[in-house]
């Protein structure tokens, strides 16, 4: 291989010609990695990659939280050498400002709903949970209360142009985020709704949740509608603007991204807000005792792989062309131990140019649950090599990463 | 339930057209290929060895958003698999496939572009044939949503699938390896691996290879496989085409 | 206005919360920050090279936390911050071909690009560059390109790219906007950006002619300690606008101590007023700038520090290559 890339030499190569590792890497990428995955059998290394890792192993994750002052949740969290900085801001977006509100909103039927299900058994099944959804979960998608935006234009690799308008890979990482904010049903409607207490109602607040739970037992006894009178309704929403800023990509943004958002809306503090009749606009408390953490539903935990293919070098028909017997051949190597695919996990920039297929897992593992795990998002394309079985082993290998991060995060 | 309607060349200047109509899921798209063709002012991002394929979603009634980039890439993804873009002609060429939803449900800000994902493969896949670009197999795909009793829903109607606890877009190759699997929402493993066998039945049948490597599929309660659906099309097309050959002999 | 490149918030706009503390004027909870430091002491600079491995060379600046922010936030009472502190992050990627249809150049071709992150500043920032963030951009090149030794890269082009987290306030946020207002906080940011550009471009091995430095200095008029008459005006270095009463001019330079030279100067404010009836020299312009150069030899010490680390892992690397 280095013969090929060095001039054409007139003997065998002198040791002087050879090339040093990083240019090797550098010409043949393939090759490179294939000789650290495959070391021949002889010298009795083992299969490691490139950067020293085993096939299942992330990098070292790091996350902070809070060290940015203008937000209201601010996290950085670096994913080996990738860094993603996610900041939370919340603006207010009165129901006046929304032009279907009026039509489709009567004061406030879903609260009644809303109270109901908080009444049920917090560490029940997670699934139950997110599909016991009233209106008041589409509030979120309806009136567009989470907008997260990923930008990769901070000169963050080479080939991206700083400036330029987002990338197709920044977009379709938008789009990721907040459908699987969405699906996740991460953030809790509930805690965005910002309330307007009629004054004959009494002095509590609506945040003291546990008064006004207690009396909305009575309340629902009587019928929603007269629920919705005494309660009061929805003057505002917050408005979480989620944005996330790669500051250094090195592979495996989406991880370091989805990671970076999770942690800034654990650090996401809402000013307790309320109506204010006089002015005719909401007005917030800036003292932090009032404040409030917004309340998440589960922690979902991305991880992500990339394989690695040992022929797509070679002849690239027998690639593309996969039949039965080549199969067969395949899972014969398997069983003498010579092995053709490595599910990477976490790839870095390196192995993402050489992994055509990739996988992308969300797990989450419900506290008090019985420790089962619940998939929130399953991503498989590009290629064959991941099928059933491997999935199931990644599944495995997710829920581990799981662990790790949830006690990252718990520390920060 | 009806099975999908599919016409291939429905577009005379494109290379390769198809239109393709989901009767459950009332999605209707109308996609072209133009293959191989020229991408200039490219040039820097142009492979050497390999055809650069570009994938275009057109929503039907609302402007184009972040959610049409992320679709097209999983699409892109799934076909580079299947296109074989080292053929002789393809190398620094382009293959450009556009798919213009034509009808159905559009999708909004942030919404799930699963249930429309298998009719918008299954229109590349016809409209790449049509075109004649070297594959070196075809794809079927289906989506099914889980519902909060578990029971699997096939191919649902957009408000079966925001109502669904689970949604599920995956697509096979023709020689039955899982070529793209897309879940959202909560769901453990055994759900998904019963899902996964609900699917390669739907577009499969209960398959078994043959010999000669041929796929010989037999019914099923899901009716016929959409892979024979797709093969059906094609058939009609090169029978209408080579009438004139057919009847001659 | 919607963007459909980006992900859109509700159409109907949204409005940044409004704070109780702040409608009632008549009750100021919360007391101006204080200025802690000495006229002439500066707030410390964190900067690290390197951090970025995929650019080729990069850097990230942090100032010291102001006495007030630091007690804010060690002890959280309420939640508008006092004063903020900058935070910014620069990649230099270069020198590079220039792209197919650019002009035959016989140097090094410069480009900046200096972009706030949305949740950089109290107000939320837009994600398109805005006139101010454009304004960066070209200072901050001049202050570049009078410094690399570009006739050594012709036909190449060198990206330079700042991101700036966290900014710097242009006054209290208290104050309602007066006449004197004017953008004070982006000379600080500036002064951060020529920092963090030096080392970043000492980090990618770009010959300079030296390591140049950004430093501010400004005549600010203070709250007196009575509480009545604003005091007389006076120079202060390395200003956080939040901690005064009112800037009535500041200067921002780029400057390189082993020349002596200043290659950006950027003076705002107007002080002929201050220095009416004092008859004081030391509130002219000349001591305005040279104010700024003092924080500039300042902000340099750090950059030396910081560019001998880079070196030293260089070294380090080149070393781990040959055993």
């Amino acid at each position: 291989m280095a013969s090929t890339a060095t001039a054409p030499a007139p003997q065998p190569i002198p040791p002087s010609l050879s090339l040093p590792p990083s240019q090797f890497a550098r010409l043949q990428p393939h090759a490179y990695l294939l000789a650290h995955l495959s070391p021949p059998a002889s010298s009795q290394q083992p299969s490691i990659r490139a950067n020293g890792r085993s096939p299942s192993q992330f990098r070292v994750t790091s996350a902070n939280t809070g060290s940015l002052t203008h937000t209201n949740g601010s996290a950085v969290v670096r994913l080996g050498d990738t860094t993603a900085v996610c900041g939370v801001k919340a603006e207010i977006l009165h129901t006046e400002d929304i032009a279907s509100w009026s039509v489709s909103h009567s004061s406030s039927s879903s609260f009644a709903s809303n109270k109901r299900r908080k009444l049920t058994n917090p560490t029940a099944k997670l699934g139950e949970d997110r599909t016991d959804s009233g209106d008041n979960e589409s509030h979120i998608e309806d009136f567009s209360l989470l907008v997260p935006n990923l930008s990769l234009s901070t000169g963050c690799a080479p080939g991206l142009i700083p400036g330029a308008p987002p990338s197709a890979l920044a977009q379709s990482m938008s789009h990721q985020i907040l459908s699987l904010l969405h699906t996740s049903r991460l953030v809790r409607a509930e805690d965005l709704q910002i309330w307007y207490e009629r004054p004959n109602f009494g002095p509590e607040e609506p945040e003291h949740h546990n008064e006004s739970e207690q009396m909305d037992v009575d309340v629902e006894q009587e019928g929603s509608d007269e629920a919705s009178i005494q309660t009061g309704e929805i003057k505002a929403f917050w408005v979480l603007y989620i944005d996330i800023m790669i500051i250094s990509l090195a592979g495996n943004p989406f991880d370091a991204a989805w990671t970076a958002v999770l942690a800034a809306l654990r650090d996401t503090k809402l000013p307790r807000a309320w109506w204010d009749v006089d002015n005719e606009t909401v007005v917030c408390s800036d003292i932090v005792s009032e404040a409030r953490k917004l309340s998440l539903w589960g922690l979902p935990i991305a991880s992500s792989f990339g394989v690695f293919e040992a022929d797509a070098a070679a002849g690239w028909r027998s690639v593309t062309i996969q039949d039965a017997e080549e199969e067969r051949k395949l899972a014969e190597g398997d069983r003498k131990g010579i092995q053709r695919r490595w599910v990477l996990a976490d790839p870095d920039g390196y192995e993402e140019g050489l992994s055509q297929e990739r996988v992308c897992l969300v797990v989450d593992k419900p506290q008090g649950g019985d420790g089962k795990v619940f998939i929130v998002k399953m991503e498989k394309n590009g290629g064959f090599a991941v099928d059933r079985k491997e999935l199931k082993e990644l599944v495995d290998i997710s829920t581990r990463r799981w662990e790790d991060i949830n006690q990252i995060l718990k520390q920060c | 339930m009806g099975g999908p309607i599919a016409s291939l060349n429905p577009l005379n200047r494109a290379d390769g057209s198809a239109s393709y109509k989901c009767v459950s899921t009332g999605s209707n798209i109308l996609g072209s290929v133009n293959a191989p063709i020229e991408l200039p002012g490219r040039r820097d991002a142009l492979k050497p060895e390999e055809a650069t394929i570009e994938v275009f979603v057109k929503p039907g009634t609302a402007p184009g958003g972040v959610g049409e980039r992320y679709i097209e890439g999983v699409i892109r993804n799934a076909l580079g698999r299947l296109i074989l873009g080292r053929e002789n002609g393809y190398p620094r060429r382009g293959v450009v496939i556009t798919l213009a939803i034509v009808g159905g449900e559009s999708v909004g800000r942030g919404g799930s572009y699963l249930p429309l994902l298998p009719a918008l493969l299954h229109t590349a896949a016809l409209a790449l044939l049509s075109a004649s670009v070297p594959l070196s197999m075809t794809l079927s795909a289906t989506v099914l949503a889980v519902d909060s009793s578990g029971e699997i829903i096939r191919e649902p109607s957009v408000k079966d699938a925001k109502a669904a606890t689970s949604l599920h877009a995956l697509a096979f190759t023709s020689k039955g390896q899982l070529l793209l699997n897309e879940s959202e929402g909560a769901f453990d493993f055994g759900t998904w691996e019963t899902v996964y066998e609900r699917a390669l039945a739907i577009c499969h049948g209960t398959s078994t290879l043959s010999s000669d490597g041929d796929v010989a599929m037999t019914e099923n309660v899901d009716s016929q496989p959409l892979e024979g659906v797709l093969r059906d099309t094609v058939q009609d097309q090169i029978h209408s085409e080579y009438a004139w050959k057919i009847d001659a002999a | 206005m919607t963007d459909r490149r980006r992900i859109n918030g509700p159409s109907g706009g949204t409005r940044p919360p409004v704070f109780a503390s702040s409608i009632k004027s008549t009750t100021t909870a919360t007391e101006r920050p204080q200025r802690q430091r000495q006229p002439n002491e500066l707030r410390k600079i964190f900067l690290k090279t390197g951090l970025i491995p995929s650019a080729s060379g990069s850097s990230y600046l942090e100032f010291e936390h102001s006495a007030s922010l630091s007690a804010a936030r060690a002890l959280p009472k309420s939640l508008i911050p006092p004063s903020s502190s900058l935070k910014l992050a620069c990649t230099v990627h270069g020198p590079k071909p220039l792209p197919r249809s650019a002009t035959f150049s016989p140097n090094l071709v410069l480009t900046t690009h200096v972009k706030y992150a949305p949740f950089a500043a109290r107000k939320r920032k837009g994600h398109i560059r805005d006139a101010s963030e454009r304004d960066l951009g070209v200072h901050l090149e001049t202050a570049l390109r009078g410094v690399i030794v570009a006739e050594r890269w012709p036909k190449s082009g060198l990206d330079i790219t700042i991101t700036i987290l966290e900014a710097e306030d242009d006054r209290w946020w208290g104050d309602a906007p007066d006449s004197h207002d004017a953008a004070w906080g982006m000379m600080n940011v500036l002064a951060g950006c020529i920092t963090a550009a030096s080392a970043a471009i000492a980090d990618a091995r770009i010959d300079c002619l030296d390591l140049v430095a950004g430093g501010v200095a400004a005549v600010v008029v203070d709250e007196s300690v009575d509480g009545g008459e604003p005091s007389t005006p006076r120079l202060m270095l390395d200003t956080d606008p939040a901690e005064h009463r009112s800037l009535l001019s500041a200067c921002v330079v780029a400057y390189m101590p082993a020349r002596d030279e200043i290659t950006e100067l950027w003076l705002k404010g107007d002080n002929s007023k201050a220095s009416v009836g004092t008859d004081d020299k030391s509130l002219s312009y000349e001591t305005l700038i040279d104010g700024a150069v003092d924080a500039a030899r300042g902000a340099h010490s750090v950059l030396a520090e910081a560019v001998r680390e880079s070196a030293e892992r260089l070294a380090g690397l080149e070393t781990g290559y040959s055993t």
